[in-house]
């Protein structure tokens, strides 16, 4: 490469393959910070961080003990970032999460209204038991996870940038909870499930929280440092074939689409919205970055379809009563997906 | 330097790449599409090697051009298809392992992509091109009808080298009639005519059978038939020569209902063959013994060849108390002692096999002289007799059905029952009734009934139209039963 050694194009390639440097080099701060509390779950980090960079939320759904909350107070202490917890309760209000307006007295003596901020505004919100409280609290937060604000009184509040809200559920004590609405559901960018941890694991959980002095973290990344990221990852180049097999990933989970495979036919009721398609695409960004990648490939979006598309696909009777397991029917979607995607193409170029 | 000077070679270097996995899947492409069509033509090139007869000389020259113009077919097919660069590096991207690095950066260098991050990947795309190993992009594809190609070809030399198939020439044979047809049905005059025409058409029958010989080839006939004799036909029977004789007639006729009288008593040959025991119990035990002497066998063998006879074992053929004994002298670890008891059990159930086989009339020969009853030379005759049987249908009684017992006419269903196991020196259980079953209760144990439960279930599976599913749940439930 003599030719194009001396050439602006490599100096520019530099300057990016340092930020690109950069962006791996806190991801994997941040990973080892948080795997110095939390055991195991390492994919869960990566997809929480994911969701970090990309400018997502994250569900959380886990059996009580897992560590979810732990997770993201840890990433919390990581970040030099402020952190809010709500612990969601039936009794719970809209305003308490977002504030409210109260009387308040000037030097004359004279009343004005004064927003007094709620919880929501913090950087990252973790929102405990999500599914605890009633429909119109958990509505509360669907203007600021998506318009990143919030209005009151006619008056929008911006929320703080990178704003992150971590939901957790637990899925067996279902009883007095309100399951989030589909609409609710559509703004988490991933939900992930915590899974319980292995022989080793559970070793390493007891080594480590029953010591006199339990490990700290250190912080490694700002907010002005994590909005730089944030924003190298939208730049990361993606080509048309790899847009497309997300597209067509989509596609392949609406029971309507006429290349859906034969599970999303009998068994889909509503499939994912374009919500979805970001989702996979700005995680594989964030994916193909820590890879040291500067493009987007086909395996990076197909990694991302569980945690993107699982809480978007909505069975039907039939799926609901067979017990039709989300992660089958996302695997059998990506195929179908790339099926379509060689369709009438010759051997050779499939 | 321009800015379209300063990206000109990154592009050309992607293209180059793209231009050489482009003629790499030509070639491929080619190879497939000519093999394929090569299986084709050598399969078409066939037909005229088959005709050869018609076609005489100009045969090989017709197949080598069908089979020359099916490869140059295949192979104006293929190189008439274009490889889009896009493909062709993915292709590449794919091979390599490279995360579709050199697709991408194709498409950035397409579009003018500016942005820093489209710049490095082109600068990665450019770097990791020359490291490709371009001969590895595309691997080789067989077509699926390749696999016939040594098949056909195989043919086709010996369609070649093999005298060419005769063909039938000149048309069908002349079906005309060569008499004159019969003269056409008078139409109906009367009811008179109605009659008449079954004998018209009884006439012209031997006419028809004389005039065949000349059409179609001869049979050996004998020479009365040939000469179209009717009466010649029925000459060897007895019927014919006899006249009409209405009391020899009846007689012949009481004769036969005499017959189909003693139809009943003839011998079920079939279920004698397939249902018998002893032939179970010898079939089973040339499977147990697999070639082995009976010294040979170890006592697992012996425990299990005694098992089965005792599930074959016939209720009433006195086997039970031998087959005891075996299982006592097994356990007591007397081989020799458990083999004789199993003789002695094979014998009584042999005896009581051929009395069956005599009350079917089938005894003959060396059986005949030895009557149900009679004593055996082992001596063991007096207690062949059937025995007081337990179940229903077992008795000795003339009802086939047995007597009812107590039980029956009363209350059908018991209320409940309860059982407790006690120590023993087997398992066994005291069922206790309520209701009218109190008043007799069981006094069998389980091991020792069992066998004579599942037997009967045997019997009724082989005998009653039990559907092909229930026959395995009703098997299993028995066989849950003997796990108990």
């Amino acid at each position: 490469m003599g030719e194009t050694e001396d050439s602006p194009l490599t100096e520019g390639t530099m300057v990016e393959e340092a930020r690109v440097e950069r962006f791996v080099r806190a991801f994997q701060a941040l990973r080892r910070e948080i795997q110095k509390v939390i055991v195991g779950h390492g994919e869960v980090i990566d997809q929480v961080l994911a969701c970090l960079f990309s400018g997502g939320h994250v569900l959380l759904e886990g059996a009580p003990g897992l560590g979810k909350t732990l997770l993201v107070k840890t990433l919390a202490e990581c970040l030099d970032l402020t952190f809010s917890r709500i612990q969601f309760t039936p009794d719970l209000m809209p305003a308490d999460i977002v504030g409210t307006n109260i009387i308040m007295l000037d030097q004359a003596e004279r009343r004005y209204f004064q927003f007094q901020r709620g919880p929501i505004f913090a950087h990252i919100i973790l929102a405990d038991e999500v599914n605890r409280a009633t429909p119109k609290t958990q509505s509360a937060l669907l203007e600021g996870m998506q318009e990143r604000g919030v209005t009151v009184a006619g008056t929008l509040h911006p929320l703080p940038s990178p704003f992150l809200v971590l939901a957790t559920q637990n899925p067996i004590e279902m009883e007095g909870t309100y399951p989030l609405p589909e609409a609710q559901l559509d703004r988490f960018l991933f939900k992930l499930h915590i899974r319980y941890p292995a022989l080793d694991e559970l070793n390493e959980i007891i080594d480590r929280t029953t010591r006199p002095h339990e490990p700290g973290v250190q912080q490694v990344l700002n907010a002005t440092e994590a909005d730089s990221l944030k924003e190298l990852v939208r730049e990361v180049p993606m080509a048309t074939h790899v847009r497309e097999l997300a597209s067509l990933i989509i596609l392949a989970t609406h029971p309507q689409w006429e290349r859906a495979p034969e599970v999303t036919r009998k068994y889909v009721r509503y499939g994912s919205s374009p919500r979805g398609a970001q989702a996979l695409v700005l995680g594989g960004k964030v994916r193909a970055l820590v890879s040291g990648r500067f493009n987007v490939s086909s395996e990076d979006i197909k990694a991302m379809v569980l945690p993107a598309l699982r809480h978007r696909v909505i069975f039907n009777f039939e799926g609901e009563a067979e017990g039709i397991n989300v992660d089958f029917l996302l695997q059998e979607v990506v195929t179908a997906a790339e099926e379509a995607i060689r369709h009438g193409k010759e051997v050779f170029l499939r | 330097m321009s800015e379209g000077a300063r990206t000109s070679d990154p592009e050309k270097i992607l293209r180059d790449a793209a231009q050489r996995v482009s003629v790499q899947v030509r070639v491929r492409r080619s190879e497939y599409y000519a093999l394929r069509a090569l299986t084709w033509g050598v399969s078409l090139a066939a037909l005229p090697l088959l005709l050869k007869g018609l076609l005489g000389v100009r045969a090989p020259s017709l197949a080598i051009a069908v089979i020359g113009l099916a490869l140059l077919g295949g192979l104006l097919y293929s190189l008439s298809r274009s490889v889009p660069p896009s493909d062709a590096l993915r292709l590449a991207d794919r091979a390599a392992a490279l995360h579709d690095r050199l697709s991408t950066a194709l498409e950035c260098v397409e579009r003018r992509d500016d942005s820093p991050l489209a710049k490095a990947l082109i600068a990665d795309a450019v770097e990791r091109a020359p490291r490709v190993q371009w001969s590895r992009v595309v691997p080789r594809r067989w077509p699926r009808e390749a696999r016939l190609l040594p098949v056909s070809a195989i043919a086709l030399v010996a369609l070649l080298l093999l005298p060419p198939i005769p063909i039938p020439r000149g048309g069908l044979p002349a079906w005309e009639r060569s008499t004159p047809e019969a003269p056409e049905e008078p139409k109906q005059t009367g009811p008179a005519t109605a009659l008449d025409r079954p004998l018209e058409q009884k006439r012209q029958i031997p006419e028809r059978v004389d005039r065949q010989p000349q059409e179609l080839p001869r049979r050996p006939t004998r020479p009365e038939t040939a000469r179209g004799d009717l009466a010649a036909i029925f000459k060897d029977t007895t019927i014919s020569q006899k006249r009409p004789d209405f009391s020899s007639f009846l007689k012949q006729g009481d004769e036969r209902l005499r017959v189909l009288e003693r139809v009943e008593n003839l011998p079920d040959l079939k279920s004698d063959f397939t249902q018998s025991p002893q032939k179970m119990m010898f079939r089973k035990m040339q499977q147990l013994l697999g070639g082995l002497r009976p010294d040979q066998l170890s006592p697992e063998r012996l425990r299990q060849l005694l098992d089965e006879m005792e599930r074959l074992g016939r209720k009433g053929d006195g086997s039970d108390g031998d087959l005891r004994e075996g299982e006592e002298a097994l356990n007591e670890g007397q081989l020799s002692r458990a083999l004789s008891a199993m003789e002695r059990a094979l014998n009584r159930m042999r005896a009581q096999e051929e009395r069956e086989r005599a009350k079917k009339g089938l005894s003959g020969g060396r059986d005949k002289g030895r009557e149900p009853g009679d004593p055996g030379k082992d001596g063991e005759g007096d207690d062949l007799g059937e025995g007081e049987g337990s179940l229903p249908g077992k008795g000795h009684s003339a009802d086939v059905r047995g007597s009812p017992t107590r039980r029956l006419p009363g209350e059908k269903l018991d209320m409940a029952l309860s059982g407790e196991q006690r120590q023993g020196r087997r398992e066994a259980y005291d069922t206790n009734l309520r209701g009218r079953g109190a008043q007799n209760p069981s006094r069998l144990p389980y091991a020792t009934v069992f066998s004579q439960y599942r037997k009967l279930m045997e019997e009724a599976l082989a005998k009653e139209p039990i559907p092909f599913e229930y026959r395995t749940q009703i098997r299993d439930y028995f066989q849950s039963l003997e796990e108990r």
